[in-house]
C-alpha cells in the first residue's frame, strides 16, 4: 500500500492535481463558486480532450493528460467566464498552444496564461476577479505550504521566492516607506489569493520558465518590477498575468544566452 | 427618529458629540426600526476611465454646520460638479433592496395565486455635521485650485503638500479633524489627490426656499475606479455601513481588494417573519457577516436594465429606474430619442447594489473596484407561503397538510440557519395543521418539535464547537502534507 502510494507520488504533477484540485474544492464550497460547476466541467473536458488528441498525433505519452488536467484546473480557479462556449475556447486555446507555439522543442506560454488572455482578448463574455479568494494570512500559508512540496521537487522555488522578494520590496518602499500605508496595507495585497495562487503555480511552470537559474532569477524580477510598475501607475488590478504572458517570449532568448537543463517531469 | 449622518466620501467634519465619519443614510424596513447603523449610500456610474459618484446628502442637523470633504483623482471643473434629487437614492434602494416575496398555495380543489411584495428599506439617519468659519487663514502648504458655486454649496478644490500643512489650514477653516485622519492625509497627499471640500451657502439655500439638502455629484476622469472609505474611518467607533449602487455598460462591479460574496437568497422563510422582515434581514445579514469573518463585500442585487432587457426585476418591489433617473445618476452613456424619459432603447446598462460593513481592522485597503462582463441577474430573495385556506377536510387535502408540515419544518430551519433564531418559538406555526392530519401520521416527539437543539449547521468538533471550513480545509492540507512529507522521507530512506 505504502509502494502504491510512493509510486503514486514519484510524479510532482500528481501533487499538483492533488492541490489544485483541493483549492477547486474549496472555492465551490466555501466562497460559494458553485455557479462555476458546469463551466469547469467544461473546461476540465475540453483540456482533456484536446490533450488527448496532441498525444494522439505526437509523443503517444498518456502521462501528460496529467499536463491537460493542471492547465484545466488553473484555467477552473481563475477564468470567469458568461457562456460555456468561452470556457471551452480558454481550454482548448490553452492546451493547443502547447503543441501550434513552440520554439526548440519547448511551448513558449503557459497554457492557462494564455487560454485566460486571449479570451478576454477575443471575446467580452472572459474576465479575472483578483478579489475571488480574498485575502487572508491563512491563506497565505495554505497554499504556500502546498506548493513548498511541488515546487522543492521540480527545483522551482526560487522563482517564486525572486518574484515575491522583488515585488515586496517594491511594493513596501511605495506603500510604506513613501506614501505612508500602514504594514496592514501591504499585508492585506500580499494575503490575495489570486496573487499566491499566480506566485506558487503559475510563474513556477517548469515547462515555460528558463532552464537556468540566472536566467529565471532574471524573468521572475523582470515580472515583478513590471507588474509593480503597471499595477501602481496604471491602476490594472489583474497586471500579473499580463505580464507574464508580455514576457513569455523572452524564456528562449534567456535560454539561449544562459543555458541550463531543460525540466523533464520525472516519472518512474 | 433616528438620527443621519452625511456622507463622507472619506471625512465628515463633525461637531460636538457626534462622531460621524462616514457615509450615509441607511434604510429600515418600513414598520421596523432601524436596521443598520451608521449607513451612507454611494452611486457609481463607470464608463472606461469616466467615473460619476453621487453622494447621498440627508442631513438634517444646523445647514451652516454642514461641511464634507472628499479626496478624488483630479483637480474637478464646474461643469463636473453638480446637484442632483434626493429621490434618486429611495428610487434606487427600493428598487434593489432584498425583497420578501409571499406565495398562496391552493386549496387542493382551488386555483393558485401570486403575490409578490417587498421587503422595505430603509430610513434615513442623519446628523450632524460642523461649522465653518470664515476665516483668512496663512498658506500651509495648501493651494486653493478651485472655488466654485454649485447651487447651494460652496465648492472648494484643495491640493496641498504634506498632511500637518492641510490639517492646520482646514482646523484654521473651523473644520474639525479627528485624531485618526492624520493617518491617510499623508498618503492621499502623497497619491496626489486632491480634496474636495464643501459648505453650504446660506443665502443661497434660503433663496431655494428649501432647507433640505441635495445630494452632490461628481464627474471625472480617471484610471482609478475606488472609493476612499479609509478617511471615512477616522473617528467612526465601530462597523460602518455603505450600500453602492453602481451603473456601468458592460455588467457587474466587483471589488479587487476584497472578496464580493453573495448574500443568501431563494429561501424559504416561516409567514410570520413576514412582519418582522426588516429585523429578520438584519439578524441574516450580521450572520453572514460574521461568517465571512467581517472581511467582505455582499452582493444584493445585480440585473441587467439595459433599455432592451425586457424584464428589469422579477419581482418588482419597486419601480425599476427609467432613463432620466439613470442619466441623473451619471449613466452618461445612455441616449435618447427627443429626449423622452421614458425612451426604452437608451443603450446598455447594468446595474449592482453591493453592501460593505467596513471596519478599520478588516479593511486596511480603500475599495479598488473593476467593471467586469459578468451579467448574471441576482436578487436577495426570500419567500414566503400562505396555507390554503377554506375546507381542508377532502381526502386530498391529508397529503396536503403533511407536505405544509415538512415544509414549515424546513422554513423553520432556515431561519435559525440563516438568523440563529431560536427554532423552539415556532413550534405553535410548525404544528398548526396537526389536529387536521390523521392521527397515526403524526409523528411529531413530545416536547419539541425539533429534538435537537438550536444552532447553525455548521460541522461540529468533538466538544461540539462549530467548525468552519477554513478550519476544515486548512486540517486537510496539513495531514496530506504530512502524509506525502512521510512518504517522500520513506522514499530517501530506500534509495539511500
Amino acid at each position: 500500500m505504502i509502494q502504491k502510494i510512493k509510486s503514486l507520488f514519484a510524479d510532482p504533477r500528481n501533487f499538483q492535481i492533488l492541490y489544485l484540485s483541493i483549492f477547486l474544492m474549496y472555492g465551490v464550497h466555501a466562497l460559494e463558486w458553485e455557479s462555476n460547476a458546469p463551466y469547469f466541467l467544461t473546461i476540465i473536458a475540453t483540456c482533456l480532450g484536446v490533450q488527448a488528441i496532441g498525444i494522439i498525433l505526437t509523443t503517444k505519452n498518456w502521462h501528460s493528460l496529467k499536463s491537460g488536467l493542471i492547465t484545466a484546473l488553473g484555467l477552473c480557479l481563475l477564468l470567469r467566464v458568461n457562456e460555456w462556449w468561452v470556457a471551452a475556447l480558454a481550454a482548448a486555446i490553452a492546451v493547443g498552444s502547447k503543441y501550434l507555439i513552440r520554439f526548440r522543442g519547448k511551448h513558449i506560454f503557459n497554457p492557462a496564461n494564455i487560454g485566460i488572455i486571449a479570451v478576454i482578448l477575443l471575446t467580452q463574455e472572459a474576465w479575472i476577479s483578483p478579489g475571488q479568494w480574498g485575502s487572508d494570512i491563512a491563506v497565505f500559508f495554505a497554499v504556500g505550504f502546498a506548493s513548498l512540496v511541488i515546487l522543492l521537487r521540480v527545483g522551482r522555488i526560487d522563482t517564486s521566492l525572486v518574484f515575491l522578494v522583488v515585488l515586496f520590496g517594491l511594493q513596501y518602499c511605495r506603500t510604506v516607506f513613501y506614501l505612508g500605508w500602514s504594514m496592514d496595507h501591504l499585508i492585506h495585497q500580499f494575503s490575495n489569493g489570486s496573487l499566491l495562487l499566480f506566485t506558487f503555480f503559475m510563474i513556477t511552470d517548469p515547462m515555460t520558465t528558463p532552464n537556468s537559474r540566472k536566467g529565471r532569477y532574471i524573468w521572475a524580477a523582470l515580472i515583478a518590477i513590471i507588474s509593480f510598475s503597471v499595477s501602481n501607475y496604471f491602476y490594472f488590478h489583474t497586471a500579473p498575468i499580463w505580464v507574464l504572458i508580455a514576457i513569455s517570449p523572452l524564456t528562449p532568448f534567456l535560454d539561449k544566452w544562459l543555458k541550463g537543463e531543460k525540466f523533464e517531469w520525472m516519472i518512474k | 427618529m433616528k438620527s443621519l449622518r452625511l456622507i463622507s466620501l472619506v471625512l465628515i467634519l463633525t461637531l460636538a458629540s457626534s462622531s460621524a465619519w462616514s457615509f450615509c443614510g441607511f434604510y429600515v424596513a418600513k414598520a421596523d426600526a432601524s436596521l443598520f447603523n451608521t449607513t451612507s449610500q454611494v452611486i457609481l456610474a463607470r464608463k472606461d476611465n469616466l467615473s460619476t459618484i453621487t453622494m447621498s446628502s440627508d442631513f438634517e442637523g444646523d445647514v451652516k454646520d454642514f461641511a464634507m470633504v472628499v479626496p478624488v483623482p483630479v483637480i474637478l471643473q464646474r461643469e463636473d460638479i453638480r446637484t442632483v434629487t434626493a429621490a434618486l437614492f429611495k428610487k434606487l434602494d427600493a428598487y434593489s433592496a432584498p425583497r420578501l416575496a409571499e406565495y398562496y398555495d391552493s386549496n387542493p380543489c382551488y386555483e393558485r395565486k401570486y403575490m409578490a411584495m417587498r421587503s422595505g428599506n430603509a430610513d434615513k439617519m442623519m446628523m450632524f455635521s460642523d461649522s465653518v468659519t470664515e476665516e483668512e487663514v496663512e498658506d500651509f502648504g495648501v493651494t486653493v485650485e478651485a472655488t466654485y458655486d454649485v447651487d447651494e454649496y460652496e465648492v472648494l478644490i484643495l491640493s496641498a503638500t504634506e498632511s500637518s500643512g492641510l490639517e492646520t489650514w482646514l482646523n484654521k477653516n473651523g473644520y474639525k479633524i479627528p485624531k485618526g485622519a492624520q493617518e491617510v492625509l499623508q498618503p492621499y497627499i502623497k497619491s496626489d489627490m486632491k480634496f474636495f471640500v464643501v459648505k453650504v451657502n446660506l443665502d443661497r439655500l434660503e433663496a431655494k426656499g428649501s432647507t433640505k439638502l441635495n445630494p452632490l455629484q461628481i464627474s471625472f476622469k480617471s484610471p482609478k475606479f475606488m472609493l476612499p472609505i479609509r478617511l471615512g474611518m477616522a473617528n467612526a467607533k465601530g462597523d460602518q455601513d455603505m450600500i453602492v449602487y453602481a451603473l456601468t455598460d458592460e455588467g457587474r462591479i466587483e471589488t479587487t481588494n476584497y472578496r464580493t460574496t453573495k448574500i443568501p437568497t431563494n429561501e424559504e422563510i416561516p409567514l410570520p417573519v413576514q412582519h418582522q422582515f426588516g429585523k429578520f434581514y438584519k439578524s441574516l445579514f450580521d450572520r453572514e457577516y460574521k461568517k465571512e469573518f467581517g472581511k467582505t463585500v455582499f452582493l444584493e442585487y445585480a440585473w441587467n436594465i439595459s433599455g432592451n432587457a425586457g424584464v428589469k426585476c422579477d419581482p418588482c418591489v419597486g419601480a425599476p429606474p427609467i432613463y432620466a433617473d439613470l442619466k441623473e445618476a451619471g449613466a452618461t452613456w445612455l441616449t435618447s430619442n427627443n429626449g423622452d424619459q421614458w425612451n426604452p432603447n437608451y443603450g446598455k446598462c447594468f446595474f449592482t447594489r453591493l453592501h460593505v460593513r467596513y471596519n478599520r481592522k478588516n479593511f486596511p485597503q480603500d475599495l479598488q473596484f473593476q467593471v467586469t462582463p459578468n451579467t448574471e441577474n441576482f436578487q436577495g430573495r426570500y419567500v414566503i407561503r400562505h396555507p390554503a385556506s377554506g375546507d381542508l377536510s377532502c381526502d386530498d387535502a391529508q397529503g396536503y397538510l403533511k407536505e405544509v408540515r415538512q415544509r414549515r419544518e424546513r422554513e423553520v430551519i432556515n431561519l435559525a440557519h440563516l438568523t440563529g433564531w431560536e427554532r423552539n418559538e415556532y413550534n405553535t406555526y410548525v404544528s398548526e395543521f396537526d389536529k387536521l392530519i390523521e392521527p397515526e401520521k403524526n409523528k411529531t416527539k413530545k416536547g419539541s418539535i425539533f429534538p435537537i437543539g438550536s444552532g447553525s449547521d455548521s460541522p461540529k468538533g468533538p466538544f461540539g464547537e462549530s467548525i468552519s471550513w477554513k478550519t476544515l480545509f486548512l486540517s486537510l492540507i496539513t495531514t496530506l502534507l504530512a502524509i506525502i512529507g512521510w512518504s517522500s522521507w520513506q522514499r530517501k530512506k530506500q534509495t539511500a
